[in-house]
Parts: structure tokens; sequence; C-alpha cells
């Protein structure tokens, strides 16, 4: 049974243009000059194989693509730039040991990528616009000829859109030219460049489905909500584990609930010295030490030592003198930063009163925006730095009593 | 498509002309032993042991080394690659890469004074300052005179017979026009590479980084390679054009070979501009007094100026000019930006080397920040020069200028860029 379909009138295929097959390359490459001088524009050849020197013959100007290009690597180096500028040095100032907010080598390696990217993606998209892709049906795909022009054939197609055309005209120019065959195109597209409908009805479903998840993120974004939240991971947001030495109720790994055993009562674990206090956290008797500890004697060795610590770890913010003018002081109080709070001084009367213990302490926690350095320096440095930070308060205000009688001349 | 076009090559002149070769060389010579006498007479009233001397002299060699370097890879990657397009400039290239003998010889001034005690160049080599200094003394394994001139003998007898390898072949192939050589020289291509890359990284370190030996960085071979290819690309391009204007393989190279040289030079000045940031960049985010003092001395004075120039004049400047298609298919312009890098070329090893030099010279002799130019540098750069000139019209002459054998000659003739 035929089905009479309900195609109206005006869907017939249309004349789409002619479509000329040539011998070989060089017959073609004639041709072209022939068509191009005879004034057409909307026509192209079709080979199997890149033929050199054709582009002239078919009358291609150079492409613009280039300057289309240039233009977006500029603009992505500048967009990279900006960007950096505005984020670090604008919007979001924030003092790294007193670095420039903006400096130009750290940002270069992403305006470098910017222009990159800039210039690909537009290549890429440009490339494509400007040969009017992506298009889903070309009258030439009618032509069972044409198929051709994969393997051996080379052809001329010239489409109705160009006001120069003409069905027997042009079919006698391109005769004229030495075309092999000539045919007509059927153009079609108005028929075949229609979506298959179950394809339209997935892409339309999807693109509206495409705006529930913006939905439910705006609407959690602009409301609070009572319940707990969703766990995409639950096992790795709540984990089993236990407190060593906290008991659970639920536990029955040990009789008392624990999930640890205690140390053995008397016993020091292997690099365990916590026990000692003065050693480790500066305190004697619940107070700050006023000593050092008796294993980091006050020798010359051990000044010579806090010294190189304390101009390696202490003197960028602090100074080598120790008045709170290191070099990164320095530069974050040239940037003028509102958010920097300067070193102290550590001349001050309130520090040169401080015991050993608690300037240890400072070094092993750190105090305000200076940072801890527990984990850099070992104990035994750190009391050393702290050993020579007395030496160093007592050299800038020592009384005239405490120098030699014999240099007490050279000072007055 | 192919066609036959080996009848450019007949309708032209494929060898070098006995007139225009002998007047070559006899200007070559005539300017090179001026030159390099003139430079040693120079260098001797210099009054401070040839130390001034043995820097212009190191940064004029070092010049024409990289030359050759560049040509030498170029050539294995040609091979590498069973590159057809290039043909027809090969044989040029191979020229250039064999005066890596020259080079070899060129160094004995730098190593002669070396190996009999002197240090003018390489404070390493002072006893004295090595036992004073705790990192010269745990470099001293690596550098010291022995070692460096074992190394050197290494580099140019690797250089020299990677060099004779492909050209050998390459002319044995000329009156044969046995495909069965171009197979050899492609499967030794490989292997070569490896020691090309081994060899001019460690020879980078040893002639260049090693004249501040307290100062490291791994890229350095990297950067000097890349500074190789520029000025390799640069000469192969203003020696094709001149040939041409002298009536010599006209038609044989034509535009399309010097559109993808200058494609060739473009990218390969882009590289240098990306590993000397890539170096640079690492150093100053890193803020390592050991590293960036480097730099430091290279910002001071009047040495501001060259970095400046360096990055203007090297990399931005001529990533402009020479961007666009019509700039590397007019070969005029092209010929100004080939010899503007070679230039740029010249002042980047100045720029690596002469900083050292200040404190070679006694206390006060080059004030911190003074760029030590001076006829010196001219006499030495024209000295080298001359004689690498000379040298390459003797290894040219009485022989093809293109790869007379090669199977794929005529697809280098037919090239043409899509």
């Amino acid at each position: 049974m035929h089905e009479t379909t309900s195609t109206s009138v005006d869907l017939k295929p249309k004349d789409g243009g002619l479509l000329a097959q040539f011998k070989n390359p060089t017959a073609l490459a004639a041709a072209c000059e022939k068509v191009r001088d005879a004034g057409y524009k909307k026509w192209d050849a079709h080979s199997p194989f890149p033929i050199h020197g054709l582009d002239p013959s078919v009358g291609i100007r150079p492409t613009r693509l280039p300057w289309l290009i240039f233009g977006a690597g500029i603009t992505g180096t500048s967009v990279a730039i900006l960007l950096q500028w505005w984020t670090n040095a604008v919007n979001y100032t924030f003092s790294i040991s007193g670095k420039p907010f903006f400096s130009l080598p750290a940002n270069i390696p992403i305006a470098f990528e910017l222009t990159v990217l800039f210039a690909a993606l537009t290549a890429f998209f440009a490339t494509l616009g400007r040969n009017g892709l992506p298009r889903l049906h070309h009258p030439l795909f009618n032509s069972e000829r044409f198929l051709r022009a994969t393997s051996d054939g080379f052809f001329i197609a010239i489409s109705s859109d160009d006001p120069g055309y003409r069905p027997d005209s042009t079919r006698a120019l391109l005769e004229a030219a030495g075309a092999e065959a000539v045919e007509h195109m059927e153009d079609d597209s108005q028929i075949n460049a229609k979506l298959p409908r179950p394809l339209t009805i997935v892409l339309v479903t999807a693109f509206v489905l495409g705006f529930i998840p913006l939905g439910v993120i705006a609407r959690a974004r602009t409301n609070t909500s009572p319940k707990p939240r969703i766990h995409v991971v639950p096992d790795m947001d709540s984990q089993p584990m236990f407190k060593a030495q906290a008991a659970f109720s639920g536990f029955s790994g040990f009789a008392d609930q624990r999930a640890m055993r205690q140390p053995v009562a008397g016993t020091v674990a292997m690099g365990d010295r916590h026990l000692d206090e003065h050693l480790t956290q500066g305190i004697v008797d619940g107070a700050f030490a006023t000593t050092l500890p008796s294993e980091i004697p006050m020798t010359r060795s051990t000044l010579e030592r806090g010294r190189q610590r304390f101009n390696i770890y202490c003197a960028p913010c602090h100074g080598e003198a120790g008045y709170g003018d290191g070099m990164v002081a320095q530069r974050a109080q040239a940037l003028g930063s509102p958010k920097w709070v300067p070193p102290t001084n550590l001349h001050e009367p309130r520090l040169r009163s401080q015991p050993f213990g608690q300037m240890f302490n400072t070094i092993t926690h750190g105090i305000r925006n200076m940072p801890a350095y527990g984990h850099a320096i070992p104990a035994k440095d750190r009391w050393a730095i702290a050993a020579y930070l007395g030496a160093l308060q007592l050299s800038q205000n020592a009384p005239l009593s405490a120098v030699p009688q014999e240099q007490r001349a050279a000072l007055k | 498509m192919n066609v036959d076009k080996m009848h450019l090559l007949e309708e032209s002149v494929t060898e070098l002309p006995p007139p225009l070769g002998g007047r070559v060389k006899a200007i070559g010579f005539g300017v090179g032993i001026l030159g390099l006498a003139s430079a040693s007479v120079l260098g001797y009233l210099q009054e401070d042991h040839y130390t001034r001397f043995s820097f212009s002299y190191l940064i004029a060699w070092a010049f024409f080394l990289s030359i050759t370097l560049g040509a030498l890879f170029f050539v294995t990657l040609q091979h590498v690659t069973r590159a057809g397009w290039s043909v027809v400039v090969r044989r040029l290239a191979e020229g250039l890469s064999s005066q890596a003998l020259l080079m070899a010889l060129l160094s004995l001034p730098l190593i002669v004074p070396l190996a009999m005690g002197n240090h003018a160049l390489f404070s390493w080599a002072d006893h004295g300052a090595v036992e004073a200094d705790h990192m010269l003394h745990h470099k001293a394994p690596y550098l010291n005179v022995g070692f460096f001139i074992a190394r050197c003998v290494v580099y140019f007898v690797a250089w020299i017979l990677m060099a004779r390898f492909f050209f050998k072949n390459s002319l044995r192939q000329d009156g044969s026009k046995d495909p069965a050589l171009t197979l050899r020289s492609e499967r030794g291509s490989a292997p070569l590479m490896f020691v090309y890359a081994i060899t001019v990284t460690f020879a980078a370190i040893d002639f260049l980084m090693s004249l501040e030996p307290h100062w490291f960085s791994t890229i350095f071979g990297v950067y000097f390679f890349a500074g190789c290819l520029v000025s390799f690309f640069a000469t192969l391009i203003l020696t094709g054009l001149w040939l041409n204007s002298q009536g010599v393989l006209r038609g044989a190279i034509h535009v399309e070979h010097y559109h993808d040289l200058g494609k060739l030079l473009f990218a390969f000045n882009f590289f240098w501009g990306y590993i000397a940031f890539s170096q640079f960049m690492l150093i100053w985010y890193a803020n390592i007094p050991e590293e960036t003092f480097w730099y430091l001395t290279r910002q001071e004075g009047g040495w501001i100026t060259v970095a400046l120039l360096l990055i203007f004049g090297h990399f931005i400047i001529p990533f402009v000019g020479l961007i666009s298609r019509h700039a590397k298919r007019r070969t005029k312009i092209l010929a100004f930006w080939a010899i503007w890098l070679l230039a740029m070329h010249w002042v980047d090893l100045f720029y690596l080397a002469a900083p050292a030099l200040a404190s070679r010279l006694k206390d006060g002799a080059l004030a911190a920040g003074t760029l030590p130019l001076g006829l010196l540098d001219v006499a030495c750069f024209v000295g080298v020069g001359g004689m690498y000139l000379a040298f390459f019209a003797v290894t040219m002459q009485k022989k093809r200028l293109v790869p007379w054998g090669d199977p794929r000659l005529n697809e280098s003739l037919n090239f043409e860029n899509a």
C-alpha cells in the first residue's frame, strides 16, 4: 500500500544549481578560471586532494581569519592581565610577605594561556562560521556522481543562489569549459534539512529538563532549609572513627569500652619528650621558665647557632637587629596595606622582661599574625634563638656597668 | 601532485662558481686573519692577562658555534622526520654543521690557556678560589680542568662525527643516487638526536653557565639550544637569499621554502622567549638569593638596558614582525628579520657571558653595571666570522649545493605551503 503523504506543494525540491565533473586537476583548474572570469560568486570546486595553486583559479581572496585570531589573542592577553590585576590588586588585596599585589611576571603564564585559548577557540568557531557550518544538509549530497569527490572525481558546483545563474547559459559555460558531464542539483534542503522528529523531541526534552538543576540551585541559594543537607557520599562526610582514650558506649573492643589502651604506667614512648615540660614547652611548675633547660648550655656556640637561626627565620620580618624593620616589614609598609600587622620591635620593655620560656612559647606557637615555627625549627634551635634573643636585647640596652672597664672610655 | 621539476635545477647554477667561491674565501680569510690578529693585539694592550680578550672571544666563538649546532640539529631532525620539503636547503645546513671541526680548532684559544693554568675565563679553575669557597670546592669533582677538557673532547668528537656521518652519506648519494643512503641517515638520526641533546646541554653548562659557577639553572641547556636554532635559521635564510642573488640555486630554493624557514625562525624565536621566561619566572618566584643574584647583576646599571633590549628586541618586536604570512613570503622583509635576530642572538650571548667579566678584573677596573663593550668585541666577531665564512666556502667548493641524489629532491622542488 502506498500511503499519500501530507507534503504540501511548496516543499517540492527546487533547482539547486549545476554540478559539472572534470577529467583531471588540470582540466578542473582551467575550468575554474573560466567560471571565475564569467563573474560567478556562489560556486566552489571539489577534489579528492588539495590542489596547489587552485585558490587563485577559483578566485578565493586571502582569508581574513588571521586578523580575527590575532585580535582574539590580544583580547585574551588583555582579559588575563585585567582579571589578575583586578582580583589581586583591587578586589581582594592580600599581603603575602609584603610582596607587591600586582607583579607582571606572575601573571604571564595565565596571560599566555588565555591568549592561546581565545585565539584557538576563535580560529575554530570562526572557521566553522565563515564556512556556513554546521549544516545538516547540502544539495550536493543528492548527487550519486558527487560521491566520487572523495576518490577520483573533480567537480565544480554553481549554486542557483548566484545572481549570474541561468540554467541554460551556465550549463553552456560549463560544457564549453570542458566538463565531462553536467547535471542539475536538487535543492531539497527544505525537506531534508528538517531534524528527524524523535531527535527533535529528545533535544527539546533535554533543553527543558536542563532548567531543573538551575531551578534547584537558584532555590537553594535564596532559601534556607531546616532539613539536613544531602550527603552524596555519606561515608566521606561521616566516618566511623574513635577518639583515642575516649570511651564509646557502643564499642566492645576492650572491657572499659575505650578504643585504645593507655600506655603502661611510668613508660615513655620512643622520641616522646612531652614529659619534659621545660624542654618542650618552656614551662616549669606551671609558669614560663626563666632559665634555659639543662640540655641547652648558655655557651658561645649556642648563641652562634641562635644568631644563625634567628637571621634565617626571624630577621626577614623582625630585622637582624630585632627592631621590627626586616625586609618583609619594609615592603609591606611600602604597600600601605590596611590588613598588615607590623612585626613587634623585640626591644620593647614588655618583651625585654619576658622569661625565656615565653619567648620559646611564642616561637613555637606563633602570636597574632606571626605563624607558628614549632614544626619548622627543632626545639633545641628554638631555645638557641631564645638565648640569642636575650643577648640581642642586652646588646641594645646594656648599662655602662656591663661594659669592661678598659672599653668604657671609647663609648663616652 | 608532484610534477617533474628537476629542470629547475638543470637550468640553475647548483655549484658555487669558482670565482665567487674564491672571492668569498679571500674576503673570509683576509678579514678573519686581520680580525684575529688585531684582537690579540687589542687583548694584549688591555694588560689584564687576556681576560677581556677571553670573554670577547668566547662570545664570538659561541655565536658561530651556536649556528653550527643549530645546523646539526636541523639536519638530524630532517632525517628523523623524513622531511621532503627541506631537501633543497639541507646541503647548506650540512655544510654549516660541518664547521664543527673549525669550531673545535677555534676553541683552542679558550682551552689551551685553561690547560696551562690560566683562569681568566673560568674562576673555578683557580685553586686558591676553590679552596676558599665551599660551593666551588663542592662542585670541584665536575668543574675541574682535567674533566672539563675531557668533556670538550667528547663534545667535539661527537659533533664532528655526527656532521660527517650525514654529510658523507649525502655526498655519496650525489653520484650513486642510492636511496639506501637516505635510509642509513634516517636510521642513525634518532639515536644521534639523543647524543646531540646531551652534548649540547652540557656544553652550554660548561662554556657559558660555569662562567658564574655559583649559579645554576636546569633549563640553561634548552635556552642555549633555542638560541642555536634561531641563529641557524636566520643564517640559512640569509645564505639562501645571498646565493639566489648571485644567481645560484635560483628557482630551486623558492619562496615556499623561505616561507617555511621563516615559520621555523618565528617558532624557535618564540620558543626562545618561552624558555627565557620559564627560567626567569621560577627563579623570580622562588626568590632564593643563591639563584637570584644572577638576574640581579643583570638588572644593574647598563645591564637592565640589555635585558629590556632582549625582551623587546629578541622577543616581542620580531614576534609581531614575523607573525604575518606576508612578512615570511617577502624575502626582503624576511632577510631584515633574519639580520635583526642574528644581532639579537649576539646580544643574548653577551648578556649571558659578559657580566661575569667584572669579577675577574682587578677591583675597580670595571665598575658594576658597566657594559664591557669595545673594539675587542668587534675584532673577535669579525675574526671568528671571517674564518667561519672562508671555511664554509672551502667546505662547499666543487660540491653540489643541493643533495643531488636525494630521492625526495623533486618533492622538495614541488613543495608549496597549503
